[in-house]
């Protein structure tokens, strides 16, 4: 298992309850895995506590078999080399769209990160934006350019919290076919975030059902769409 | 073991600086406490037993009138301001905040200059009408004269606040009033106060803090109130104890007034939590009422600002040519040098704790970004006193060490500028801070995580993306410290080294020696730089869209 993670237990400070109670999941390598459900359902958080921006209260995480945190040991996100898109994309707005890719590119010299650059901005279709500003892009042209950031460092794991979210519906399909194309292409091992149905059969390999912070279902998108929708009709009988 | 783990993921330089800044910032106020408590000497009986009640009721007196004046004038002229169009609309939205650039102490003695004997008024009804006048009329170097100078130069407060809660909350609830048929005056008694309130009370307990704050004032109208007497205590009898017993007294009765805010305010912010508010549209005016509103505004600008302008213009041209030396120079560069220090410091150490606090999740942040507040509450002359003590001790080790080393022992930092300027920073660090607090909120932490996911850590994204992000608030930060310590008085007096003065303590040494066309040079320099500052933070900035 690439990503493992054990007896997860997580609650926010101004909360009584913990979000998360000893949840247990793991994510293959290589494989498109997609966290579904509802808004507060806790699946942003999810992503958070394994890029280290939030500190869990009991539990472990390891990627690639290196402990992220359990009980004495805290890894600082900027150690842990896992990529994460935002939801509005975060790009630095005070940088070129070079400025931006570049960024997390911190061991490499001057010719290393240019060629680097060039090859994400190939990747992502966007050779003629390099100095432009992040104003200066449409939503879709940002999400490119997001997505290229985040893989620029060669995480290996790349994260994505609800990246269709803030594109009209006519782009969403498309830049989510490209996204996929890159994803197999590279074979990096993803994990999606998204209340949206649609999105998680297409693009996942495995879906992950998530509801108040428990995990009610997980598998191939087939099946876990299908149960799920026998539940809801069960329910309406 | 959580915590422990919580206290490591958290724990860095950031943290480790921001303890150590705030423990330095606390050190003044604590050492006052303390020795509040000490054994009290036989000054301190005798302050307590005879004039103790006298500062009370004289500063209780002029904080509860200027209180009051300046919540009736400041609350008005807001709300006329937000909600009715007159001629010259846009030049008074900022020009009723001009007054706040003219310190209480220069409109004091100008005011002084313009109503006394030799004054513009007396002179011409004398020579030009061959009236006498009774004196009784034109005194107001009492405590209703003060309460008139404080009113005229703090109401700004009330009225900066209020009107921009009144023009970025209230439209809808104003709108809805109008529209079930109220009038403007009923909208206003029944709608505009209630809601306000909590700005309001944010806006008079500045002036509140800033009236017992002042020296300047009460000391030229020979009123006595807590800063004369720590002044006297010092200065006059040498006593620090009883100095600090005087300090400790005022900074509780300061601190029972901030629970009393607190409490007044209570859970009533009435502010909406969407952003979509609408900017209140004001009315235009006709007839009586467009002239009725045109000349409250006229004759408070007047008051407050143009009047006592114009009089310290003339009296600049009549010194000019005597002030202007190269002792001017140094009076210049000794003032920029002190603010432009202070205000660097207190920027960085802004920062710091600012940066340390929104990335630190839980109490630990809030508590520290609370201690910055403390010193903006407290006097000037109270913190002073606490740095005067906290140096003195210092200066005591250090003359062990120099007789240790075998060299001659001197006081060393109590006689130094580094004393005045470590006040500095405990007192306007709450300036500086909130502005940077509020640059911070802003943008949020979004960038901050990005950046810590694509390997940077916390200290070089802090220099790579989130300073870079908040260079407005941080200029703006800036300019308002620089301003407050250029203006500041009652501290500079007390920590100024010997032979050191400011374009402030030097301004207040003039007009005390009765010279009041001499102080008009170096109080102009002020009142323009704070001018500007004004109108690039309310005129500027505010052009720009959020």
């Amino acid at each position: 298992m690439f990503v493992q993670i054990k007896d997860l237990t997580f609650r926010y400070k101004n909360s009584q309850k913990p979000l998360f109670e000893n949840l247990s999941l793991s994510f293959k390598q290589g494989e498109v895995s997609v966290i579904l459900g509802e808004s507060g359902s806790g699946k942003s958080t999810l992503l958070r506590l394994i890029a280290g921006l939030e500190v869990p209260s009991k539990g472990s995480i390891l990627i690639d078999q290196a402990v992220m945190n359990d009980t004495f040991r805290f890894v600082q996100p900027e150690k842990r080399g896992v990529g994460l898109v935002f939801q509005d994309y975060a790009l630095f707005p005070h940088m070129t769209v070079e400025k931006n890719i570049k960024f997390g590119l911190t061991k490499m010299n001057r010719k290393q990160k240019q060629a680097r650059m060039e090859e994400l901005l190939t990747i992502v279709g966007m050779e003629d934006y390099a100095s432009r500003y992040p104003y200066e892009l449409s939503g879709g042209q940002q999400q490119r350019v997001a997505l290229a950031r985040a893989m620029a460092p060669n995480p290996s794991l790349i994260m994505f919290d609800e990246p269709f979210s803030n594109l009209d519906s006519k782009l969403q399909l498309q830049i989510r076919d490209e996204l996929q194309e890159i994803l197999k292409r590279t074979g990096i091992t993803s994990i999606f975030v998204t209340h949206d149905e649609e999105d998680a059969r297409a693009i996942g390999d495995r879906i992950i059902l998530m509801n108040n912070g428990k995990i009610q279902d997980e598998g191939r998108p087939e099946m876990v769409l299908q149960k799920s929708k026998e539940k809801l009709s069960l329910a309406y009988v | 073991m959580y915590y422990i783990r919580k206290m490591r993921s958290q724990f860095n330089s950031w943290a480790l600086l921001s303890v150590i800044f705030s423990i330095l910032i606390l050190l003044p106020a604590l050492l006052i406490m303390v020795q509040l408590f000490a054994e009290s000497n036989e000054n301190w009986e005798h302050i307590k037993e005879y004039m103790l009640k006298n500062y009370i009721v004289n500063s209780v007196t002029l904080v509860s009138f200027t209180g009051l004046f300046t919540v009736l004038i400041g609350v008005s002229a807001a709300w006329l301001v937000s909600a009715y169009k007159v001629p010259m609309h846009r030049f008074f939205k900022w020009g009723l905040i001009l007054p706040l650039a003219i310190p209480p102490y220069i409109g004091a003695y100008t005011y002084h200059g313009i109503l006394n004997y030799t004054g513009v008024i007396q002179t011409s009804l004398r020579n030009q009408f061959g009236i006498k006048v009774d004196q009784k009329f034109f005194d107001i170097m009492n405590i209703p004269g003060a309460v008139f100078i404080f009113t005229m130069f703090l109401y700004p407060y009330v009225y900066i606040i209020t009107k921009s809660f009144l023009e970025n909350q209230s439209s809808s609830l104003i709108e809805n009033a109008r529209l079930l048929g109220k009038g403007s005056f009923m909208t206003f008694i029944q709608v505009v106060l209630p809601v306000s309130r909590a700005a309001i009370v944010g806006g008079v307990s500045l002036v509140i803090l800033e009236v017992f704050n002042d020296y300047g004032v009460v000391k030229y109208f020979g009123i006595q109130t807590f800063s004369t007497a720590i002044f006297q205590a010092w200065f006059g009898m040498g006593d620090i104890y009883s100095a600090i017993k005087l300090a400790g007294t005022l900074m509780f009765i300061v601190v029972l007034i901030l629970i009393l805010e607190k409490v007044i305010r209570g859970r009533k912010q009435y502010s909406y939590s969407t952003s979509k508010v609408r900017p209140l549209q004001p009315k235009e005016l006709k007839g009586w009422k467009k002239f009725a509103v045109l000349s409250f505004f006229l004759s408070l600008f007047a008051l407050a600002f143009a009047i006592p302008f114009i009089q310290l213009l003339h009296w600049v041209y009549m010194t000019y040519d005597v002030i202007l030396s190269a002792a001017f120079a140094d009076l210049i560069w000794n003032s920029v040098f002190v603010a432009a220090v202070g205000s660097l410091l207190i920027i960085m150490v802004a920062l710091i704790i600012a940066n340390f606090s929104r990335l630190s999740k839980g109490w630990t942040g809030k508590f520290f970004s609370k201690i910055t507040v403390l010193g903006y509450s407290i006097p000037g002359a109270v913190i002073a006193i606490g740095v005067l003590t906290l140096f003195l001790f210092l200066d005591q080790k250090v003359i062990s060490l120099y007789e240790w080393l075998g060299l001659e022992p001197t006081l060393v930092l109590s006689l130094s500028i580094s004393m005045l300027i470590f006040a500095y920073v405990v007192r306007f660090l709450a300036v500086g801070f909130n502005s940077i607090e509020s640059g911070f909120d802003k943008v949020g932490t979004v960038f901050t995580e990005a950046s810590r996911t694509l390997g940077m850590s916390v200290t070089k994204t802090f220099f790579k993306v989130d300073i870079k992000m908040i260079k407005g608030a941080i200029a703006g930060g800036f300019i308002l410290v620089f301003v407050d310590i250029l203006k500041e008085l009652p501290l500079t007096l007390i920590l100024q080294p010997f032979n050191f003065y400011t374009l402030a303590t030097k301004t207040f040494q003039y007009a005390s020696d009765e010279r009041i066309h001499e102080a008009s040079v170096s109080s102009m320099v002020i009142i323009c730089i704070s001018a500007l500052s004004i109108f690039f933070l309310h005129r500027v900035l505010e052009k720009e869209p959020k």
